[in-house]
């Protein structure tokens, strides 16, 4: 057992696999966070004219296929399309591209339904203590801590997991843009299962690690009678 | 603070208030029954709420000067002691920890400083409440049926805390209860509500 996993996690493109994985993950999931925070909370504190088509929008997004996603940043970003001039197909940068696109929509409608629940009781609060704007603000973001962590966690999640999308706009290549997921995809193919068995537990354990961190949040909001 | 003209209608409630003069340095009484408005009113006053129409007039009075406590208090995510600490944070005031301490030992909170405020019962979040209300000295407090869900000692050492604020500070106060008869004693004044309206 421990020869067969040292075995699998010494081979480079093994390696070189988890190493892009995390890359794209974290670097999407940063982007997807700051915006889809930022847009949570926006879309919870103004009302306007089509509001709740927006909503709906977003939550449609929340539950769009990956690949459908994979296959607009791929025509956004081949040669003759808009971004075609920036180079992002079958690089990291494109994946992340699209990673952001899957990951915004559903980190800001989950904080968004989180701050429709918490945020008029933090915002009442915070004008009886005779908080400004920006201590307002601040002390919803604080309050809402774990709610964020936990839709990022998801998001997360959702981007060490996915393979549709990177698959269509990294094109799986050896060392530069294989992932974790598409490359079991690659070694199933080829009936190669010992080091695709090894990834698939690495993403398990990954997955589980992630699940208790979102338990754990989520205990804490339980702990909470305030909404 | 004078109160002109104001209404607003949420759901049942159509509230009312032609003209009401809250003078400072007194403590008032709103009493009425359960659903007449009584809250809606302070939220009106507080900002929490806006006016479909009429208005309030602070006469000066801002509202960092101002804090309301809820029948149901708002407790931070944070350690007891934090929550209390919040409002003078806000302000930049400088924490004299032997007098924060010192009124939390006052209604048996200082044990508990350090626990996550979530985890108080219902009688210790309105202590904490309480405490972190006073705690900056405001100028005006607004009180939702704070001293009716309390037990006997509570609302006693509640009074007590009121009236020696009350002398200290001049501070103006207005207390919501539809037991007025229990807490007549308190207020200087008091003024009545039915079905959205004061009716004396």
């Amino acid at each position: 057992m421990g020869e067969w996993l040292s075995g699998v996690f010494s081979n480079p493109a093994v390696l070189s696999a988890i190493k892009v994985t995390f890359e794209m993950a974290f670097a999407s999931t940063l982007i997807s966070a700051v915006l889809g925070v930022a847009i949570g909370l926006w879309l919870q504190n103004h009302d306007f004219t089509g509001k709740k088509a927006v909503v709906r929008i977003n939550r449609t997004l929340m539950g769009v296929p990956p690949v459908v996603i994979g296959l607009l940043v791929y025509l956004l970003t081949m040669r003759g399309g808009p971004l075609g001039p920036l180079s992002l197909l079958f690089t990291v940068r494109g994946m992340v591209l699209a990673q952001v696109l899957i990951i915004t929509p559903i980190i800001s409608g989950m904080v968004f339904s989180y701050a429709e629940s918490a945020v008029p009781a933090i915002r009442a609060f915070a004008r009886t203590m005779g908080a400004d704007k920006k201590q307002t603000d601040r002390l919803i973001i604080s309050e809402l801590r774990n709610e964020i962590y936990f839709c990022i966690i998801t998001g997360f999640g959702r981007a060490i997991s996915e393979v549709g999308s990177v698959m269509l706009v990294g094109g799986n290549i050896k060392g530069h843009t294989r992932t974790m997921t598409t490359m079991i995809s690659l070694l199933k193919s080829q009936g190669i299962y010992s080091e695709g068995i090894g990834l698939g537990v690495l993403l398990l354990i990954m997955a589980f690690i992630l699940q208790t961190l979102g338990d754990y949040v989520r205990k804490e909001q339980i702990r909470d009678e305030n909404y | 603070m004078r109160i002109t003209e104001l209404r607003k209608k949420i759901g049942k409630t159509d509230l009312y208030i032609e003209d009401l003069k809250i003078e400072s340095g007194l403590v008032h009484g709103l009493v009425g029954p359960n659903g007449c408005g009584k809250t809606t009113l302070l939220k009106l006053i507080m900002g929490i709420v806006q006016p479909d129409s009429g208005s309030v007039d602070y006469e000066g009075l801002s509202m960092t000067d101002m804090t309301m406590m809820s029948q149901r208090p708002y407790l931070m995510h944070t350690s007891v002691y934090d929550n209390i600490i919040y409002p003078l944070k806000i302000r930049g005031e400088k924490i004299d920890r032997d007098e924060v301490e010192a009124l939390m030992e006052r209604v048996g909170l200082l044990d508990l400083k350090d626990q996550y405020a979530g985890s108080l019962s219902s009688g210790e979040r309105q202590k904490l409440s309480f405490i972190r209300a006073i705690v900056f000295r405001p100028k005006m407090v607004l009180m939702d049926e704070t001293l009716s869900n309390l037990d006997a000692e509570s609302e006693a050492l509640f009074r007590e805390i009121i009236m020696e604020r009350h002398r200290e500070d001049g501070s103006t106060w207005l207390i919501v209860s539809h037991q007025w008869d229990e807490m007549n004693d308190l207020f200087d004044k008091v003024h009545h509500m039915e079905k959205g309206r004061i009716v004396k």
